[in-house]
Order: C-alpha cells, then sequence, then structure tokens
C-alpha cells in the first residue's frame, strides 16, 4: 500500500502541476484500482476457499503492465493477498473480485456485463460511457486528472457495498438503472 | 498578643492555608486536565476529519478534502487545519476568517508520531491518518485557548471568593469558639485575681477543665493548700512565740518584781543595820567622847568612815541593779546643759578648787535623761575626783565624729591609769587606785557602762600614768 501510496505522490505533483505523461496515467489508475477495493464490501462468499487471493483481473488489451503488479505486490485487503491477473480471451472472470475491463473489449461490453450478472465482481473500466451502460467505475479524465464517476445502482445489484468515502469523491455517482438497461 | 487574638490567627491561618492548597491543588488540576481534554478534543477531532480525508487523498481530490476541513468553521476557536499527504505536503488547507498566524507550521515526516505543542498561545496538534492499518497522510489543526484561559480565570475567580467567603466563616466561628477554649484559662485568671487581691487562700479553681489545664489548676490549687498551710502555721508560731514571749514578760515581770523587792529590802534591811552602827557610834562619840582618848576617838571615827563607806557601796550598787531595769524613754537631751548643772554641783561641793571645765556647746543626745545624767554625773565626777591630786585641772566633755559616727568624751589630765589594766577598767568593784589614793566603790564606771550598753552604744578609753584619761562613749 505505501509502495502504491508512493508511487501515487509521486505522480500527483506531476499532476497538479498540469504536466501529465501518457504512461503515468496508468500508474494513477493502476493504484485507484487498488484503492476502489478499499472502499467496497464484498458479500460474504460461502464459496471459495478462504486462502484464494484477492485477485484484481484485467480484461482485453492489458494498459497497466508491470504498474499494476508493482501496485499490488504484497498489498493485502481483508487479510487476502492481493494478485493481478490477466483474463486469456474468452476466459470467464471468475474468483475476480474487481475485474477491469480494457477499451478493447468494448464490442463486446454487454455481453459481458450480463455475464457478470448475478456475480459480485466490482467492473471498473475507462470505456466510454461506462457507467451509463452498466459498469460500476468509470475512469474520466477531468482538467488533467484522472478522475472516475461510479455507478451505484450496478453496484448495488451486485451486492457490492461502496463506502460513502469513495462516492464522495467521485465525479458523479449515478443511481439510475441496473446493469442491463 | 492575646489568647484570643492567637487562636483566631491560627484558625484563620490554618483555614487560609488549606483551602489555599486545596484551590492550587485543584486550580493545578484542572489546569492540566482541562489543556489536556482540549488537545484531545482537538485530537478526535482531527482524527475524525483525517480519516474523512483518506479517499479524498488517496484519489486526489483536494475539493474535497477542503470541503471536509471546511466543517471546522463551527469550532470557532480552530484558526487552521492542514491535511498533508504521507510524504509531508500539504494537500488541503483551512484558515479561519481572519486568523492571523503563521501558515503551515506542521512539517510532518513520514513516521511522524501524534504530537502536540504550544505556540504564541495556541495548541498545536499532528495526527498521522491511518487507513486500514497504513499511514495515509496527516492531518494539522491549530486551535485558540482562549476558551481554556477564560475557565481557568473562571475558576481562579471562584478560589479567591471562595477562599474569603470561608475565611469570613472561619473567623466568625473561631470567635464562637474562642470563648469555650478561653474560659478555663480566664476563670483560673480570675481565681488567682481574687486571691492575690483579697488574700483569700481558702478559693479553689474550678474543676471542669480541659485536659492540658488539668496539670495546672492542680498545681495552682496545691500551692494554694500550701499557702494557706503556711499561712496557718505561721500564725500559730506567732501566737506561740507571742504567748512564750507573753510568759517570758510575765516572768521577767515577776522577776524583776523580786529583784526590786530584794533590793527594797536590801536597802532597807542592810542599811538598818549600818544605821545602828554608825548611830551607836556617833552616840558614844558624842556622849562618852570626853572620857575616851584619842585614839579610841579615832576607832569610832574609823567605824563611822567604814559604815559610810559600805552605804556609799549599797547606794552604788542599788543604782547599778536600778540603772539594769529602769524603763528607757529615749528623747532628745541636751547634754551641754547637763554636764554644766554637775559642774556647777562640784563646784559647789569643792569651791576651793581650780577646775578649767571646757564644755562644747550644743551637744545633744538622743536617750534616757534620767540615766545619761547618772552616766555624765559619774565620767565628770570621776575626772574632778582624779584631778584633786594636781594644783589646776583641766576637764573636758565634748563630741567628735571620727568616722561619721558621734563620739562624746570626758577628758581630764588628773591621774590616769595604766593602760595595761583598761580591761579591768568597767568592772564591777574593780579600782586601779587604792581607797587612801582616791575614794571610790569602783561601781562608777561599771553603771556608765551599763547605762552606755543600754542605749546600744560602747565605752572605752584612752589613758597614760599621771597624764589623765579620756573616756569616749556613744549611744
Amino acid at each position: 500500500m505505501l509502495a502504491a501510496v508512493c508511487v501515487a505522490c509521486a505522480v500527483l505533483p506531476l499532476l497538479a502541476e498540469g504536466q501529465q505523461p501518457r504512461a503515468s496515467e496508468y500508474q494513477v489508475k493502476a493504484a485507484y484500482l487498488f484503492n476502489f477495493s478499499r472502499f467496497v464490501s464484498w458479500p460474504a462468499q460461502g464459496s471459495g476457499d478462504a486462502s484464494a487471493p484477492f485477485s484484481i483481473c484485467v480484461m482485453g488489451k492489458d494498459p497497466f503492465g508491470q504498474v499494476l503488479d508493482a501496485t499490488v505486490a504484497g498489498e493485502n485487503i481483508g487479510g487476502k493477498s492481493v494478485v493481478a491477473r490477466r483474463l486469456a480471451q474468452a476466459e470467464q472472470p471468475s474468483n475476480c473480485r474487481v475485474l477491469f475491463i480494457s477499451s478493447s473489449e468494448e464490442s463486446r461490453l454487454r455481453e459481458i456485463l450480463a455475464a457478470l450478472d448475478k456475480t459480485s465482481v466490482l467492473t471498473v473500466s475507462d470505456i466510454a460511457h461506462f457507467a451509463e451502460r452498466g459498469g460500476m467505475i468509470q475512469f474520466v479524465l477531468q482538467d488533467n486528472r484522472v478522475r472516475f464517476e461510479v455507478n451505484l445502482a450496478s453496484a448495488t445489484g451486485a451486492k457490492l457495498t461502496l463506502s460513502s468515502e469513495l462516492l464522495k469523491v467521485a465525479v458523479e455517482v449515478r443511481k439510475g438503472a441496473p446493469p442491463g438497461q | 498578643m492575646s489568647l484570643a487574638g492567637k487562636l483566631t490567627r491560627m484558625n484563620l491561618l490554618v483555614t487560609a492555608t488549606g483551602l489555599l492548597l486545596a484551590c492550587a491543588g485543584f486550580v493545578a488540576y484542572d489546569f492540566v486536565t482541562i489543556r489536556q481534554g482540549l488537545v484531545n478534543n482537538l485530537s478526535i477531532q482531527a482524527q475524525v476529519l483525517g480519516s474523512s480525508s483518506v479517499s479524498a487523498i488517496l484519489f486526489n481530490d483536494r475539493a474535497s478534502a477542503e470541503h471536509t476541513l471546511a466543517a471546522l468553521v463551527a469550532a470557532p476557536n480552530v484558526v487552521s487545519a492542514c491535511v498533508y499527504t504521507p510524504d509531508g505536503r500539504p494537500f488541503a488547507r483551512y484558515r479561519r476568517e481572519k486568523a492571523a498566524g503563521i501558515p503551515d507550521q506542521a512539517h510532518p515526516q513520514p513516521g511522524d508520531v501524534a504530537r502536540h505543542w504550544f505556540e504564541h498561545g495556541n495548541v498545536l496538534v499532528l495526527d498521522p491518518i491511518v487507513f486500514q492499518g497504513n499511514p495515509a497522510g496527516f492531518i494539522f489543526i491549530e486551535s485558540e485557548l482562549n476558551a481554556f484561559w477564560a475557565q481557568i480565570q473562571k475558576y481562579l475567580v471562584i478560589s479567591v471568593l471562595v477562599l474569603l467567603g470561608a475565611l469570613l466563616v472561619a473567623g466568625l466561628v473561631s470567635a464562637s469558639f474562642r470563648g469555650a477554649v478561653l474560659f478555663p484559662i480566664q476563670a483560673l485568671a480570675e481565681v488567682a485575681r481574687e486571691v492575690s487581691e483579697k488574700r483569700n487562700y481558702s478559693v479553689r479553681a474550678g474543676s471542669d477543665t480541659p485536659a492540658e489545664l488539668k496539670v495546672l489548676v492542680e498545681a495552682f490549687n496545691e500551692m494554694l493548700a500550701q499557702i494557706e498551710l503556711r499561712d496557718r502555721e505561721l500564725r500559730e508560731a506567732r501566737d506561740e512565740l507571742e504567748r512564750r514571749v507573753e510568759l517570758r514578760t510575765a516572768e521577767l515581770a515577776a522577776a524583776n518584781k523580786e529583784l526590786e523587792s530584794f533590793s527594797y529590802s536590801v536597802s532597807h534591811d542592810l542599811r538598818a543595820p549600818l544605821r545602828s552602827i554608825d548611830g551607836f557610834s556617833l552616840a558614844v562619840l558624842q556622849d562618852y567622847g570626853e572620857r575616851l582618848d584619842a585614839e579610841a576617838r579615832g576607832y569610832f571615827e574609823r567605824i563611822r568612815a567604814a559604815t559610810r563607806r559600805m552605804g556609799m557601796l549599797i547606794d552604788d550598787m542599788l543604782n547599778l541593779a536600778r540603772v539594769a531595769r529602769a524603763e528607757m524613754r529615749r528623747e532628745r537631751v541636751n547634754l551641754t546643759a547637763m554636764a554644766q548643772a554637775i559642774v556647777a554641783d562640784l563646784r559647789k561641793t569643792d569651791g576651793s578648787r581650780k577646775v578649767d571645765c571646757i564644755i562644747e556647746e550644743n551637744i545633744v543626745a538622743d536617750g534616757d535623761a534620767h540615766l545619761l545624767r547618772v552616766a555624765l554625773d559619774n565620767l565628770l565626777g570621776n575626772a574632778w575626783k582624779y584631778t584633786s591630786k594636781h594644783p589646776t585641772a583641766r576637764i573636758e566633755f565634748g563630741q567628735a565624729q571620727p568616722n561619721g559616727h558621734r563620739v562624746y568624751f570626758v577628758k581630764d589630765d588628773g591621774a590616769g591609769f595604766d593602760p595595761a589594766y583598761a580591761a579591768k577598767l568597767f568592772g564591777a568593784f574593780q579600782r586601779l587606785h587604792g581607797s587612801s589614793d582616791f575614794p571610790g566603790t569602783g561601781v562608777g564606771l561599771a553603771t556608765v557602762q551599763r547605762i552606755v550598753q543600754r542605749h546600744g552604744g560602747r565605752i572605752w578609753a584612752e589613758a597614760a600614768v599621771e597624764k589623765g584619761a579620756t573616756f569616749y562613749f556613744t549611744v
């Protein structure tokens, strides 16, 4: 966590000054991706063994690269160690707690989200209108800053509880339609 | 200072000290705890705000953090606040309107623990923000201590008022109890006063006294009892003495009476045969004188002379006895006049003699006139007698003050005496000259000595053979 935050902090003054090398954008997003997990509560799962790691999965073309692994290295959430996984083509995101859907999968978005119905996976993406289209957290860029929108209805539909602390720093919180609509 | 004053002062001092200590203790305790409370409150506020700022820090939402800090406007004593990133850079700030002061005084470093300090009369709190066990930043709040000082001031004022009030009450209470404490002492003093004023030793101090005074009271009563006892003993001794004196006086009176009657009878009984002897001798001389020869007449003359001598002796002895017993009445006596009268008498008896009498003027003495007359009679008579063998004589009577004591003297330039025999001079019937040289019974000087002694004085003499004698005496 310390490493992640340090990375983020190292980046922040650069962000504040307005200089934003594109490569660091995904450093920030990787940090945010990890940090989202800290403000979300998953429902207690009777299935799955307790020793299974906390998986943050990337579906589609991985924009993070090493950054994500570096960010989550050594961290744990709720006692589980955090790992970053890249899903292979057509692999189901079972056992993923957090799923980042790369922009490469935009065309399949509806199917992906439909398949995730009834599961408790936090969906994050920077695909445009992701939140409108049923995604839970959507990265947006605002004043050269990485911000995010939240679709609370989607999250609630997946039985995920998002902390108000998270919601208060979101650019926009949609309480609108559940996924699939 | 009186006991009452001391008691009051002691009470007030005790009260004041106790209260001062208590108030000081309370105020000090309050000072510490209120300040600590303030710091704790501030710390709690900091932590609450800090934990509300975590997501803002993590997601770089400065506006959100500032919005969180803005809640501090509800705490008017907060001057400023700041949220720092975990590496110590300021992230979001709050500043009270019109607040003076220096911003950004915290400079937190990673690894800093929660701390607080005081600057410019304000308290400054810096707390690390911890989120899920990991450091997530720092929060700093600066607050004024006005409320705190106002509270302390209030406490001090209350303390002073309480102190004054308590002192007043203590003074009143002690005034009312003072009497109870002092009453036994005052009662004792009262008894002492009564004893010393009225000399009434039969009073006793009261018995309902506190333990500390009991010893004093008992000792006092014991003392009074002793005094009473001594008093009584003294009186009894005095009465006893008086009784004894009375007894002695009675004995003496009786003895005197006896002596009186004895000397009376002596003078009568002894003289009677003398008169007989003298009378019949005279009768023989008168009636049978022509028939007797000169020798026989001489014998009878000698018998007559001897009886006359004996008569004189008896008289002198009686005199001596009387002098010893006579009542003395002291008065101022003009010795000059007395001496002159005596000398005049002596001249009458023996007018043929040429005697120079120098009598000092204005000699006075304090004593019994009659006895002094007898003494002077004897002394001047002696001087007259013992200068009779000289064709001319010189007799002096005067006074001197060799050491401040007045000494009277009778001086003559007659036969004098051998000083070696001075010790015998005043003995009764002691004569240093034969009766053929100078007539006399040897009682005169003994009488004078008796008289002088009765006056509490001394008599002594200086002389040389044929060079005269001087008799000194004091009275």
